[in-house]
């Protein structure tokens, strides 16, 4: 503790700060046109291993928001984004939750990516009547659809949760269907990264492959992060599968896919909505070449909107890729800033009859989004049974086929 | 240490002037705290307001208060004063820095700041031309009379109290921004995250600041003192004030929630303290006794995916709980602990993952049915007492409660119930004995401790405690899923210790705070935050590394050769 | 039997990447008794490099050229990033609780991960690690065994690795004054041994054989991504003290079990205890059963007594 020294420092650091700050123009006070602002939440993990993916969510939202801004699309309003970090860990989750809940511009959420961290989210925003929208969980309990699987009613557990994704008891089947009866794969075997996306896409396909006929193999599990999957390959080629579904996610299944093909186990991979993504088809490079994925509502490529979704979010230069929710993560934006544009054109209001307007008007919302028609049932799920499956081709995924789920 | 640099004679020749100038300065900065630093609204703590010290504002003013000195010519009077110019300088340069940058240029800023720099610079150079005496603050000792019972009580609890505002301040401080809608950014900040970011470095600066004032005018010293003599209403104060934080939150859930994971984790931190800063086992796996403990509350929770269908009464649920993860501490503990050092420390980290590793499989297809699995034991119910619901929200005294400071008050329970069980625990034979197997586990021995049985010992007590904070934390959380007992959950904690100070209380609990809260106040920094934590810990670790709240053996063992009063005094 | 010979290659692979790793934690460790845990990153930091590397060469530059260039780029990322390290994060705290430097490689690890994460170009997400080997090349060890080009590669740049290191350790002055530090650092500086340069050599030498596994990890897997380094330090780690920490030998030891464990258990542990989601816990069951019966490792002699 020299004080002369701090002095040395502090002084220049004074004069420095004037000077720096010296020069600019006089700001205009009051703000631009009198709009309000109201603002959308998103919860998603944006630092670690899944912020590649989360970071597509935010910045997906964020384009929404721009554009309803650009558009007016809600009159009288300005819209912001706030974006929190839930590291993908539940006790996290439920902190930034009531984050959101405490602020009151916040109107709508969308998020979270895990649906581990849905449940503890959900809680929060179902207690203030906040609106959520998660673009990506498939878990079944989320809205009670696990009491279906083992037979019993249905109960919505939280009243203000969405999701514009189907539950794994849709999206598996259907791919199995589509495995056992149009690429008539007769031995099969999964794989999952034992997470609750992957173990529950993958059990829900085991169960269908196995009523429609196919041999089911053994399921195997790899850990999310190795990169070295040659142990379980080896295990697999033994039994010698004609077909391998993966449930997981992108970064593992295209390493998975060069390894496979590598290790001259040359049959296709399929996977769910988590590895219909560019950056599969761009790590697996020619080893991808005519896998499967699945994902929810008509062909993206076929609308013209989701292909200036692509053409937009490319535009705008975020730092990182779509990935495989980013779609369902702009619909969702665009849900509720919908919800807010009816909302908001009845009167004035703020506050929590504001929230419980937003979370009716998402209840009723009939929203065309670019991953097809947006309407949800009473529980919550999307009511979109319409499925597409994606192969690669010459490096890209295009649609194979699009069905109603059965 | 000053009067080298600073020439005697002018020293001697002006003392009025140095008092002078100080005091003016001072003046300058009360006033100017008074008045509007934004010309234009948005910057945080109402800028624009005046009559109103908010903001960075209220720092200035905070700053400026040690002036009240110059009345009476106290010892270690000029070496406070010039601490507090210094940090007053940085202060409010860093503040007319930000409002300019934030309001895009210093034409923007509000008439409040020009006194406040000439105020700022008269308080610094007055404060070096005040007469230095070569005499040492010492504590202020009161002395043996009827009122001072009363009066120390007061400043005791006043201590709690202003602890408690301080942290008040730092929780309610904005750190979510907003980042879409304007275009203004810079790189991956905003202007609002600059604006945010400047408010809470000051805020910092000016924590130090306080505690570097204090302990040039002895006030530190003189309070060790008298929370030395009244221990248990120091305690007492403490948690009344932590009782009442959230009737300050507006009926507001943010701050209480993060003050609620704190307190969770910072009982944890208390219970591995025992592990780690009593007996000098190094656990990094113990997290696993916090999974069990979260399972086996998720499990009796009476939640519908529970598979074992059991609704127990939550008071019977956190004693078994706890009991249940002791037990397992037990068994885990009975074959390793003849390991020492670094060689506990992989075995216990392997059986963390194991834990982890097992309940991700538990759900029937890749092992027997118990856990679901990766999806976790989730809607766990809220708590009931009667018909008090811990999941609504109340009114009480008037004043509007969220639903988490049922939470809360739970947590702080918890941790009462832990900090206690620690005291005691260290206070006893058996404490002194993990100090004694710590320190040199043969001699130990050798004087006939049971260095097996005890070490033992506190690794099932450790778990015991981690288990019932577990249980406390699956019902605030709702779920409990393997997500949340990796690695680097064990990692925090046992950083939270070794941050906060090996062995204390006090430093468990700054540590958790430290590590929980830091995070969440950096998110203004969005995709920087984790990296500038990263820096944090480094530095903490390079500046104290007997952690910040250290046991006074520790602190003399690596500040020795700093012969600076002050540093002592603060340390 | 075939699958059998096919598991073990699929082990010696995957053990020479943890082994060569390992290294650098039982050297730093032998020396200072720090737990690295910012070596992983280290690890991540040379393939990183390599990339870079790479990237900065005219397109269509030969392989023959371009691999040594590559691997010298990883290595000197890797090295430069570990000496700041040391110096910086690690030497002020020498005298410091022995708790402490934990908490600094922590610190230092979360750094550089989120260094990288953000400020490396388009490195959120996995980046494609150019594939200069092929990994479609088989080579046939038997019938139904084989091992890719870029897998032998692993294993002969580890191979080489191990025993240049084993031999400058035995051999060289340097190596000698090193072993000297590790047994006794105050008679070592009495015998006029400048210490400080020894644990910058353990450092460095650590680093560069990181580098080397992380080069290789990216040639095999065509990828690095910043957070790669994370779990396979852990592994590493683990592997290091199951041959018992501060011990070279031990070190490639304990990374060649760990590998034939995880990949034995994927292949034979019994249901429902087999497969991926088990392996993990396989390997800690090995190392707690070895650690309970030698309490030092397999090859470790010293008792730490340190707590």
């Amino acid at each position: 503790m020299h004080p002369p020294r701090l002095v040395r420092i502090a002084a220049p650091l004074l004069i420095g700060a004037l000077v720096l700050s010296a020069c600019g123009s006089k700001k205009e006070s009051g703000g631009s046109s009198g709009n309000k602002t109201l603002t959308i939440g998103v919860v998603a993990p944006l630092s670690g291993d899944l912020s590649a993916v989360g970071n597509g969510i935010k910045n997906s939202v964020d384009l929404a928001i721009k554009q309803a801004n650009e558009k007016k699309t809600v009159k009288g309003y300005t819209l912001t984004m706030d974006a929190q970090d839930d590291t993908a860990k539940a006790d996290v989750g439920a902190t930034v939750a009531a984050k959101l809940v405490a602020s009151s511009g916040v109107v709508g959420v969308v998020g979270p990516l895990n649906s581990s961290v849905a449940k503890s989210v959900a809680p929060v925003m179902a207690q203030a009547d906040l609106v959520e929208i998660s673009p990506s969980n498939s878990n079944v309990d989320l809205t009670g659809r696990g009491a279906l699987v083992t037979g019993g009613t249905q109960v919505r557990p939280y009243k203000s949760y969405f999701r514009v994704v189907a539950s794994d008891d849709i999206q598996g089947p259907f791919a199995a269907q589509f495995a056992v009866k149009t690429v008539m794969a007769k031995t099969i075997a999964i794989v999952h990264d034992k997470k609750a996306y992957g173990q529950g896409l993958a059990e829900a396909f085991a169960k269908e492959a196995t009523k429609d006929g196919a041999t089911v193999l053994k399921t195997e599990t790899i850990n999310p992060g190795d990169k070295d999957f040659s142990a379980t390959i080896t295990k697999l080629k033994a039994q010698k599968p004609d077909f391998l579904f993966y449930g997981g996610e992108y970064p593992e299944a295209s390493l998975l896919t060069k390894q496979l093909k590598s290790a001259g186990l040359k049959i296709p991979l399929m996977g769910g909505d988590g590895v219909q993504s560019d950056e599969y088809t761009k790590i697996a490079g020619a080893a991808a070449e005519g896998d499967y994925a699945t994902a929810l509502g008509a062909p993206t490529d076929s609308l013209a909107s989701a292909k200036q979704f692509v053409t937009d979010y490319a535009a705008a230069k975020y730092a990182d890729p779509i990935g495989p929710y980013g779609a369902y993560a702009y619909d969702a934006a665009n849900v509720i800033i919908a919800a807010l544009a009816k909302s908001t054109a009845s009167g004035s209001k703020s506050g929590q009859a504001l929230r419980d307007d937003v979370t009716k008007a998402v209840q009723d919302a009939n929203y065309d989004g670019i991953t097809g028609k947006i309407t949800f049932d009473q529980f919550g799920d999307t009511t979109v049974k319409v499925l597409t499956v994606y192969q690669v081709k010459s490096g890209k995924f295009v649609a194979a086929k699009t069905d109603t789920f059965k | 240490m000053t009067s080298q640099t600073i020439p005697e004679a002018r020293v001697r020749s002006a003392p009025d002037l140095g008092v002078l100038l100080t005091g003016a300065g001072a003046l300058l900065l009360v006033g100017s705290a008074l008045l509007p630093w934004a010309g234009y609204a948005g910057f945080p703590g109402k800028m624009t307001l005046s009559g109103y010290p908010g903001g960075a504002r209220l720092y200035v003013l905070l700053l400026a208060l040690p002036a009240l000195a110059l009345l009476r010519p106290l010892p270690g009077r000029a070496a406070a004063l010039r601490a507090a110019a210094n940090v007053e300088l940085a202060v409010v340069a860093l503040t007319v820095y930000f409002v300019a940058y934030a309001g895009g240029g210093f034409v923007n800023v509000g008439g409040g700041v020009y006194p406040a720099m000439i105020g700022a610079i008269l308080y610094l150079v007055g404060s070096r031309r005040l007469p230095t005496s070569e005499a040492v603050a010492e504590g202020v000792a009161l002395p043996d009379a009827s009122w001072r019972f009363p009066v120390e009580s007061l400043v005791v609890a006043g201590t709690a109290g202003l602890a408690l505002w301080l942290f008040v301040i730092g929780l309610g401080m904005p750190s979510s921004s907003i980042a879409s809608g304007s275009d203004l950014t810079l790189g991956p900040l905003s202007i609002n995250d600059v604006a945010n970011s400047g408010q809470f470095l000051a805020y910092v600066i000016t924590i130090a600041g306080v505690a570097l004032v204090a302990g040039r005018l002895g006030l530190l010293k003189s309070l060790t003192i008298m929370t030395g003599r009244h221990p248990k209403l120091f305690v007492a104060a403490g948690f009344i004030a932590a009782a009442a934080f959230p009737f300050t939150q507006n009926g507001s859930g943010e701050s209480l929630s993060i003050a609620a994971r704190i307190g969770v984790f910072a009982a944890a931190a208390v219970g591995l303290n025992i592990v780690v800063g009593l007996a000098g086992l190094l656990d990094l796996g113990y997290i696993a006794f916090f999974g069990v403990g979260a399972y086996f509350g998720a499990l009796v929770s009476g939640s519908v995916t529970s598979v074992t269908g059991v609704h127990l009464p939550f008071a019977l649920t956190i004693v078994l709980g706890g009991l249940v993860s002791g037990i397992f501490g037990l068994l885990l503990g009975a074959p390793t602990l003849r390991l020492r050092g670094d060689y506990l420390a992989i075995v216990t980290l392997g059986f963390g993952e194991i834990f982890r590793i097992t309940v991700n499989n538990l759900d029937g297809s890749a092992g027997p049915s118990l856990t679901n699995g990766p999806n976790g034991v989730s809607n766990i119910p809220d708590l009931a007492l009667g018909s008090f619901n811990f999941g609504a929200n109340h009114t009480l005294f008037g004043i509007d409660l969220s639903f988490q400071s049922n939470y809360y008050w739970l947590e702080l329970l918890l941790l009462a119930f832990v900090m206690t069980s620690f005291l005691r625990l260290s206070e006893s034979r058996i404490g002194r004995a993990w100090v004694a197997i710590r320190e040199d586990e043969l001699a130990a021995a050798a004087t006939g401790i049971n260095t097996t049985r005890l070490k033992l010992l506190a690794f099932a007590l450790g778990a015991t405690l981690a288990g019932a904070a577990g249980t406390v934390n699956a019902h605030v959380v709702k779920v409990a899923a393997p997500d949340s007992f990796t690695f680097i959950e064990s990692a925090t904690l046992l950083a939270a210790i070794i941050l906060g100070g090996m062995g204390t209380v006090p430093g468990a609990l700054l540590g958790a705070t430290v590590l929980y809260l830091l995070p969440e106040k950096l998110r203004f920094l969005h995709d920087l935050r984790l990296l500038v934590f990263g820096i944090a810990l480094v530095l903490i670790m390079r500046f104290r590394p007997e952690g910040l709240v250290a046991s006074k053996r520790r602190a003399r063992e690596f500040h020795d050769h700093e012969t600076d009063p002050a540093a002592e005094a603060v340390a | 039997m075939d699958v059998f010979f096919q598991q073990l290659v699929n082990a010696i692979v995957l053990g020479a990447t943890y082994g060569l790793v390992a290294l650098g934690y039982t050297m730093v460790y032998g020396i200072v008794q720090l737990i690295n845990f910012a070596h992983g990153e280290i690890y991540m930091l040379g393939g990183f490099g390599a990339l870079t590397t790479y990237l900065a060469l005219p397109s269509g530059t030969p392989a023959g050229i371009s691999l040594p260039l590559m691997l010298v780029g990883g290595i000197a990322v890797s090295v430069t990033a570990a000496v700041i390290m040391e110096r910086f994060a690690y030497r002020p705290l020498r005298s410091a609780p022995r708790l402490a430097p934990l908490i600094t490689a922590i610190g230092v690890s979360v750094f550089l991960q989120e260094l990288v994460r953000n400020f490396y170009p388009h490195a959120r997400s996995a980046r494609n690690f150019p594939q200069l080997v092929n990994p479609d090349y088989q080579i046939r060890l038997g019938s139904n065994v084989q091992i890719s080009a870029p897998q032998l590669l692993t294993v002969t740049v580890a191979l080489v690795g191990m025993v240049t290191l084993s031999t400058f350790v035995r051999r060289s002055r340097t190596g000698r004054a090193m072993q000297a530090t590790a047994q006794d650092p105050d008679t070592a500086r009495l015998m006029g041994i400048d210490t400080d340069r020894i644990i910058v050599t353990a450092f460095v030498l650590g680093a560069a054989l990181a580098a080397l596994a992380g080069v290789s990890s990216g040639l095999q897997f065509g990828q690095v991504d910043f957070h790669m380094g994370f779990i396979t330090g852990v592994k590493a780690f683990t592997a290091a003290v199951l041959g018992g920490i501060g011990n070279i030998s031990g070190a490639v030891l304990g990374g060649f079990i760990l590998g034939l464990v995880e990949v034995m258990a994927t292949q034979y542990a019994p249901d429902p205890f087999s497969g991926g989601a088990w392996k993990d816990a396989w390997s800690f069951v090995v190392l707690i059963i070895v650690l309970v019966f030698r309490p030092t490792g397999l090859l470790g002699e010293r008792v730490a007594a340190r707590a």
